[in-house]
C-alpha cells in the first residue's frame, strides 16, 4: 500500500517527506508536475522514488485509512 | 520501509549442491482492504487510486465493476470501452516503468529516469481526455466525452516512447519470431540488451518450470473461495484445487506467434517472462489505437438498481489477474477483499519457487534468483538471499 507522505524540504530533486510520521528522503526525478514543502506526493514501491502528487484532501482520506489499518493491527 | 509498505523475502536453501527449499515470507497485507467496509462506493472509489503505488487506475476499474455488480448497474458499452482503453495506458506504462527504471539495474547499469518520466502523466492525460470532468471512477460512469485530438496526441506520445524503447516500430517484428530474435541482436536497447545478454549467458530457460497459466477469467472456483474466505487465508494463499497458477503477460499471450515461439524454445523461462512485457506494450498500444476509432459520448452515472448484492470485479493488470470482491448492505459496504496477482505469482507453492527448485547452486544463484524474481515483477520490493549452510 502507498502511504501519501508530506513533503517538508526540497533540495535539488531530492525531497525529504513525512510518512505517517517517518521522515524520508525521496527522489523526485519521476515527477513532472511542480511541487513544493506542504504537498503531498504517493511514494513508489521501496519508497525511492516519488511518483504522484496527490491532493491533499485524497491524502487525508487515505492516511485516515491507513492509520485505521495500523490500528487494527494489519500492518 | 514502513510497516504498511510491505515487501518480500525469498531464501534459497542449498542441499546436495541445488536449491532444495524456498522459502517466501511476505509482509504484504492481504486482510487490510476488509477495513473498506463500512463506507459508501463512492468514499471507497475516492480512496483506492490513492492506496497502490502501482496499478492504481486497475485497482479503481476492479472496484469499479464489483461494486456496480453489486448495486446492480449495468455501465454503458461506451463506458466499458473507455475504460479498457485506461487499463490498456496503464499497462503500457507499467510495463515501459519497469524495463526503462528497472532493467538496467539487471545490466548492471544506470537508469536513464528522464525517459520515465512521461509515462505516468500519459495515462492522466487520458483520463482527461476521456473524462473533461475527472470522474473516470463514478459508479455507472462519469461524463464521457473523448477529445479525439488529445487522445491522437498521447498515442502518438506511447508510440514515440516505444519506438525509443525498441529502436523502431514493434509491429516490424510483433508477427514473427525470427524476426523478433533477429531484433535482440540487432537493437543496443536496454530490453534487447537484457534479452540478447540472457541468451549470451544460456539463461533465457532459466527458471523454466511446467506451464500452469491463470485461465482468462480466472479460476473456475473464484467466486466461491472468495466469498469463503472469511480468515483470509485464500487471499494471502490462492490455489485451485491445489495448482497455483502463474498470472501476468506471459499468460495473457501464450497464443502470440512471437510469445509461442519463445515459449516452445525457452518454457516460461527468463526470456518468455521479461519479453511478455514487450509484446504486450506493442498489443495494449495497437488495441489502444483500434478502440480510439470507436470511443463514443455517453453521460454516465447509471443509477444503482439496489443498495445490496455481492460483486466480483475482475481485471487484467499490468501483473496479473487483479480481483475485488465487496458485499453492499443498504448502500455501504459490508465486506471488502482483494486477490492481488502477486499472491499468485509469490505464493509458497508457485511460479518463484517452482522455478527456483532444483536450480543449481553456484556463485551466479543469488543473481539468478534476482533476474526470477524481476521477470515475475512483484507489486512490492523482493530481497533474496542463500540460507548459511547449518
Amino acid at each position: 500500500m502507498a502511504v501519501p507522505s508530506r513533503i517538508t524540504a526540497i533540495d535539488n530533486c531530492v525531497a525529504i517527506v513525512d510518512s505517517l510520521g517517518t521522515l524520508r528522503t525521496t527522489s523526485l526525478m519521476l515527477l513532472t508536475e511542480e511541487v513544493a514543502v506542504g504537498d503531498y506526493v504517493i511514494l513508489g514501491p521501496g519508497g525511492a522514488f516519488a511518483s504522484e502528487k496527490v491532493d491533499p484532501e485524497i491524502a487525508a482520506e487515505a492516511l485516515a485509512f491507513l492509520t485505521e489499518v495500523l490500528a487494527n493491527g494489519q500492518a | 520501509m514502513l510497516p504498511l509498505e510491505a515487501g518480500i523475502t525469498v531464501t534459497l536453501t542449498i542441499r546436495e549442491c541445488m536449491v532444495g527449499g524456498v522459502t517466501l515470507v511476505s509482509t504484504r497485507l492481504p486482510q487490510a482492504s476488509r477495513l473498506l467496509a463500512g463506507r459508501t462506493p463512492a468514499e471507497v472509489m475516492v480512496l483506492l487510486p490513492s492506496l497502490f503505488s502501482l496499478c492504481g487506475t486497475a485497482q479503481g476499474l476492479a472496484g469499479l465493476e464489483a461494486m456496480e455488480l453489486a448495486a446492480g448497474i449495468v455501465s454503458a458499452p461506451a463506458q466499458r470501452m473507455a475504460r479498457r482503453f485506461l487499463l490498456l495506458a496503464e499497462t503500457i506504462a507499467e510495463h515501459a516503468m519497469g524495463i526503462i527504471k528497472d532493467w538496467p539495474a539487471l545490466l548492471g547499469e544506470e537508469a536513464d529516469l528522464a525517459q520515465a518520466r512521461p509515462l505516468r502523466p500519459l495515462v492522466t492525460a487520458a483520463k482527461r481526455a476521456l473524462y473533461p470532468d475527472g470522474d473516470w471512477s463514478a459508479l455507472g460512469g462519469g461524463r464521457l466525452a473523448p477529445d479525439r485530438g488529445a487522445l491522437t496526441e498521447i498515442l502518438r506520445q506511447v508510440e514515440d516512447m516505444a519506438a525509443r524503447l525498441f529502436g523502431g516500430s514493434p509491429e516490424e517484428w510483433l508477427d514473427d519470431y525470427t524476426v523478433f530474435r533477429s531484433w535482440i541482436h540487432r537493437h543496443d536497447g536496454v530490453a534487447a540488451r537484457l534479452l540478447s545478454s540472457l541468451e549470451a549467458r544460456n539463461l533465457s530457460g532459466f527458471g523454466r518450470s511446467p506451464l500452469l497459466l491463470m485461465p482468462d477469467s480466472g479460476p473456475r472456483d473464484l467466486a466461491e473461495r472468495l466469498a469463503a474466505d472469511s480468515d483470509g487465508s485464500y487471499c494471502r494463499a490462492p490455489h485451485y484445487c491445489g495448482h497455483v497458477f502463474e498470472t501476468n503477460a506471459l499468460a495473457r499471450l501464450v497464443n502470440h506467434p512471437v510469445m509461442a515461439g519463445l515459449v516452445l524454445e525457452y518454457g516460461n523461462g527468463l526470456a518468455s517472462r521479461f519479453a511478455a512485457r514487450l509484446i504486450e506494450i506493442a498489443t495494449a498500444l495497437q488495441e489502444q489505437e483500434d478502440l480510439v476509432q470507436d470511443l463514443c459520448e455517453d453521460s454516465g452515472h447509471g443509477p444503482a438498481r439496489s443498495g445490496e448484492g455481492i460483486g466480483l470485479g475482475i481485471v487484467d493488470a499490468a501483473r496479473g489477474l487483479l480481483v475485488h470482491r465487496v458485499e453492499l448492505e443498504g448502500g455501504t459496504l459490508r465486506d471488502y477483499r482483494i486477490l492481488a496477482p502477486t499472491e499468485w505469482n509469490f505464493h509458497p507453492d508457485g511460479p518463484l519457487v517452482r522455478s527456483l527448485k532444483g536450480s543449481p547452486a553456484g556463485t551466479d544463484l543469488e543473481a539468478k534468483a534476482r533476474l526470477l524474481a524481476a521477470a515475475l515483477d512483484p507489486c512490492v520490493p523482493c530481497r533474496v538471499e542463500i540460507a548459511a549452510h547449518a
